[in-house]
């Protein structure tokens, strides 16, 4: 049971030791990251639009049921603002388009070892890691603090449209206390967690797809995507524990 | 036009098969061993991806929580606010999330595998009815298994939540314990594990009916998979809203 489990941490441990030198020690393939970043990016959008309409009605919601209880539900404006862009969305940004995003490279790359596509550029002399795994990195890390900002702006606003119009609060007091008590630093903060959690989605994925082996056939895929989703989505709340605990402790 | 044709097309495909596992559900024979042996593989795949998912959670409340109620002098009350929290709405939401992309997901590559290998249309020919086979005992093991982890995790939560704003908060044990019992009411729990029942339930139909419907090969599987996730992220966060809007009117 454990020793397995040190087996794939070390090998995990070196494939991170692998995807940072690829990284920076070249640029990767321009076209290859291109479609990469707009799948990423320009592919989420959607889906993290709808999603994160739902999260900010539901901030403003149920902080309101929460603070009600001690009559604080005039600080609402500020409770959503300081905890939608410091922590809620850039998690649920990491977590949601983790998943789609992660599982869509976990199965690609998966896919292209059972059909012996990675062998294939090796004979062609071609370093799949350069050539596969560094623009998908790359894209993905650059794409999620875009991704970040942008569901702060549709999380703000879709938590003032739950505050002003279901539950009556006043509209001007909740813009003051946004604007007082969000920063552009906080701004700042949750893209660059967008920043480290896009990496770590990215290299989770790669890793688990990437060290699929012919022989676990079609099944080793779907393991490989549930394994990435999986993986990706804790390893983001985790980290975000500590770069919080970093960045406001 | 077309495209919602379509999309009504499969409204009613899923209404139906909700009715289909609605009635097997209820009727004989029932597949207890077949439950029970879901519900245990369930339980002792999610409960790890399901703790290190809540509990810090729990700990960035408290972390940023401090600093607001600080403002007012009233960090007393941050326990109060964690714990309404916690057993309300994150507690169920992450667990449901992480059981979703841990057992919707299996439970949906399972039964598509099942599908592509011609299993289904072989459990039919034995005149085993699929549904009430290999469909409604995930769905029962989702909709027992997910409250089941939220009372894990919201213990963890609150501790995790405790070790933030006790020891590194700074804020007075004593106090923690007395805002943390006196706001908590039993209703609270009961919410909370309510709303994981109902998430569980989403999870297993969407589950069942993407893995059944899923198409030919092995790269479909993955995809039904896949999709599993996504749409029952949809409607958690979906259903969490409406169930929160409903409690508000009922002032719970």
């Amino acid at each position: 049971m454990i020793a397995p489990l040190i087996d794939k941490v070390i090998d995990f441990a070196r494939f991170v030791v692998l995807a940072l030198r690829i990284q920076f020690t070249r640029l990767p393939p321009r076209d290859v990251f291109v479609t990469q970043f707009v799948d990423a990016g320009w592919g989420s959008l959607g889906l993290l639009t709808m999603l994160t309409i739902f999260a900010g009605l539901n901030l403003s919601v149920q902080s309101y049921g929460s603070f009600e209880r001690f009559g604080g539900q005039d600080l609402l404006g500020m409770f959503a603002g300081i905890g939608g862009v410091r922590e809620l969305y850039p998690v649920m940004a990491a977590v949601v388009c983790g998943a789609r995003i992660g599982a869509n490279l976990a199965a690609s790359l998966a896919n292209m070892r059972i059909s012996e596509q990675i062998e294939a550029l090796e004979v062609m002399a071609v370093d799949p890691l350069r050539y596969l795994v560094a623009p998908r990195l790359w894209a993905v890390t650059l794409a999620l603090p875009l991704l970040c900002g942008y569901a702060d702006v549709i999380g703000l606003a879709a938590s003032y449209a739950g505050a002003v119009y279901q539950l009556d609060l006043d509209p001007g007091s909740f813009i003051a206390q946004v604007q007082e008590q969000v920063r552009l630093e906080d701004i700042g903060a949750g893209m660059f967690k967008g920043l480290i959690m896009g990496w770590l989605v990215a290299v989770i994925a790669c890793f688990h797809g990437y060290s699929v082996e012919k022989r676990d056939g079609a099944e080793g895929v779907g393991v490989a995507t549930n394994l990435a989703i999986v993986h990706g989505a804790v390893m983001c709340i985790v980290i975000n524990l500590f770069l919080s605990w970093m960045i406001y402790g | 036009m077309d495209r919602l044709l379509r999309a009504l097309e499969t409204l009613g495909a899923l209404i139906v098969f909700i009715g289909q596992v609605a009635r097997a559900a209820v009727t004989p024979p029932v597949y207890l061993g077949e439950t029970l042996r879901i519900m245990n593989v369930l339980a002792k795949r999610c409960i790890i991806p399901v703790s290190l998912a809540v509990a810090p959670v729990g700990a960035v409340i408290s972390l940023q929580g401090i600093s607001i109620f600080k403002l007012f002098g009233a960090e007393r009350m941050l326990s109060s606010f964690l714990g309404t929290a916690i057993f309300r709405e994150y507690s169920p939401a992450l667990a449901s999330v992480m059981v979703a992309a841990q057992a919707g997901s299996s439970i949906a590559a399972r039964i598509g595998t099942m599908k592509v290998r011609g299993q289904i249309d072989a459990l039919a020919v034995m005149s085993v009815d699929p549904v009430r086979y290999v469909v409604v005992p995930g769905v029962i093991a989702c909709v027992i298994v997910a409250p089941l982890l939220s009372v894990l995790t919201n213990l963890l939560g609150v501790l995790s939540g405790w070790v933030f704003a006790v020891p590194i908060g700074g804020i007075d044990h004593g106090a923690f314990m007395e805002n943390l019992t006196a706001q908590i009411t039993p209703a609270d729990l009961w919410i909370g594990l309510g709303k994981c029942a109902v998430f569980g339930l989403g999870v297993g139909l969407i589950a069942g009916y993407l893995g059944l419907n899923v198409g030919r090969g092995a790269a479909d599987v993955g995809k039904a998979a896949n999709d599993t996730v996504v749409s029952t992220i949809v409607l958690i966060l979906l259903t969490d809203y409406a169930v929160s809007m409903a409690l508000l009117g009922a002032g719970l």
